[in-house]
């Protein structure tokens, strides 16, 4: 379980982010006492920090450089400042992502995976039980049969497959096939997870991808 | 500065001049002066005036005529005062000195203005970073609390959009440096804008489509995406019943520029209207008949267009489409040169 360290004065905020952090599947934990910032987060050895630029006793630009003089933990800039200006700095202080206040949970938790993908400290999963995921070529495969999936059929499986075990709502694969480019609507969703699951049940796993009403899906 | 006018101004003391001119004369005669010694006390008493008159006429000449030529050279008019050497007569130093103490003047009460406008901007741009961040709790809330459904998010989304429009209102009308002019790929802003308006997109099914839009251009990522989002914000207030709703995203490339297009299906804007839709406060008849319009969104896309060096223009026709065209500069000046090639 990935470990993600939440650098955030706004109590209310610091709350609902663990939370939605924990409902996700990471283990959080938050700084309280901004005095010593640097020491305490180190110590916390996070997988992922969420920095806040607008925290009391240093500020977050300052902090992000100050950490990264001890450590390449990969670090998200968050902020209330809609200025090019700050992302630019922030990036060049070594920041791996940068998203601004209020954002989409779900982006947020989109950019958080992408994030701890490339630094590689997430397993990135290219299995499922007995299926290799080639996602270069954007296919399935159990060693003797190839299925090809399509663009949006792979990437609703690998967000089902990232929180495997936990429901995923429409919602969700609705804003990551977004963020892929993919602008499809509703009725289209609901014929890619038929025919993800057709695909599936190809493989003996017709029963995979689990239908919570009014929740969403999972990936069991 | 003209001579004759100069002259007519000193009207009386030419007058005073003849007249004086015209007692010695009787005076001469009492006395008994000869004719030929009377001309030569008449020419030197006539040189005198004249070399008296032209020597304060080129005197002044050269400072008047160097005003009227600066103020009609000036831009700022107001830096007239910097412009004016100090004049070595006194009449002109009063002045001279008059015009710097107005100008100070006016200046100080500038600067006072342009403080306070500063300060205010100021003060908007931390007002926007304080809501924020009960807007950003308030998401993490409802998207934590399964039972709460999208009509609540739906109502924080308008909430930030109002934030935002205040934001780049005092922006758009108090340009400084805030902007950072980069490579930004119109596919990647375009998809930022497109998941922020989803849920309104897909409540009214809209279809999105988008082509060619894999283009870096130079320019503000997050000021392009307000302009993106307002674009498309007019679209859905004006989409025609009788349709199904479309948005067309694309974008047209040359060696000199590209342009992007943001096209919808909706009711158009009348011809009548479409010169105007980029002044402030114009409504138009769409603005009073169909959804409530402020006139402030296309006036505040223009203003960043224009600060961004960006060209943007309205094609419509009424009860078939509006196109939104923005276009981009292809200038090698705004390119960072690759250090490789150097």
């Amino acid at each position: 379980m990935n470990k993600i360290y939440i650098v955030e004065d706004d109590r209310s905020i610091r709350t609902e982010l663990a939370e939605l952090l924990n409902n996700s599947g990471y283990e959080t934990e938050c700084l309280t006492d901004f005095s010593d910032a640097e020491n305490s987060i180190i110590n916390a050895r996070p997988d992922l920090i969420l920095l806040d630029i607008n925290i009391p006793a240093v500020n977050g630009e300052m902090l992000l450089r100050k950490l990264r003089k001890k450590t390449d933990t990969p670090v998200i800039m968050v902020t209330s400042r809609t200025s090019e200006a700050d992302e630019v700095l922030s990036m060049s202080y070594g920041a791996d992502d940068y998203i601004t206040k209020p954002y989409n949970p779900t982006i947020l938790l989109l950019r958080i995976s992408a994030v701890l993908k490339r630094a590689s400290k997430a397993n990135i999963r290219t299995s499922y039980r007995n299926l290799t995921i080639n996602s270069a070529k954007g296919s399935l495969s159990d060693g003797i049969t190839e299925t090809v999936l399509t663009k949006n059929e792979m990437i609703i499986f690998q967000l089902l497959l990232d929180r495997q075990g936990h429901i995923v709502s429409r919602n969700d694969i609705m804003t990551a096939l977004w963020d892929n480019e993919e602008y499809i609507n509703d009725n289209a969703l609901t014929v890619n997870i038929s025919r993800l699951r057709n695909k599936l049940s190809d493989f003996g796993y017709g029963n995979a991808i689990e239908t919570r009403k009014k929740q969403g899906y999972i990936l069991v | 500065m003209s001579f004759g006018k100069f002259l007519s101004d000193r009207l009386v003391s030419v007058i005073i001049t003849l007249v004086t001119w015209f007692i010695l004369w009787n005076f001469f005669t009492v006395f008994h002066l000869t004719s030929q010694q009377i001309l030569i006390i008449g020419i030197i008493y006539f040189l005198s005036a004249v070399i008296k008159i032209l020597w304060e006429f080129f005197r002044k000449r050269d400072f008047y005529n160097n005003m009227v030529s600066n103020c009609d050279s000036l831009e700022s008019k107001y830096l007239l005062s910097a412009m004016t050497e100090s004049p070595d007569f006194y009449e002109g130093r009063i002045i001279y000195e008059i015009l710097c103490t107005t100008n100070k003047s006016m200046c100080d009460s500038v600067a006072e203005y342009r403080r306070s406008s500063e300060e205010f901007q100021e003060y908007i741009e931390l007002w926007v970073h304080e809501i924020k961040l009960p807007v950003a709790s308030l998401l993490l809330m409802c998207h934590n609390n399964p039972d709460i459904d999208g009509k609540y998010n739906e109502q924080l989304r308008r909430i930030d959009d109002c934030i935002e429009n205040v934001m780049y209102y005092a922006r758009s009308e108090n340009v400084r440096k805030d902007y950072i002019i980069k490579e930004v790929s119109l596919k990647r802003a375009f998809a930022n804008i497109a998941i922020r308006n989803r849920e309104e997109l897909q409540q009214r099914n809209v279809t999105l489509k988008t082509e060619n839009l894999d283009i870096p251009v130079m320019t503000d990522s997050k000021w392009l995406e307000y302009i993106m989002g307002q674009i498309i914000g007019n679209s859905m207030k004006y989409f025609s019943p009788e349709r199904e709703p479309q948005i067309y995203v694309y974008a047209v490339d040359d060696s000199e520029k590209t342009v992007l297009h943001i096209r919808d299906n909706g009711i158009g804007i009348p011809a009548s209207d479409l010169p105007y839709i980029f002044e402030k406060s114009y409504t138009g008849i769409n603005g009073h008949t169909h959804s409530k319009s402020t006139g402030m969104g296309l006036y505040i896309i223009k203003n960043l267009c224009e600060s961004l060096g960006h060209e943007v223009k309205a094609v419509s026709e009424t009860d078939s489409f509006t196109d939104i065209s923005i276009t981009f500069g292809k200038n090698s000046f705004l390119k960072i040169p690759d250090i490789t090639e150097l």
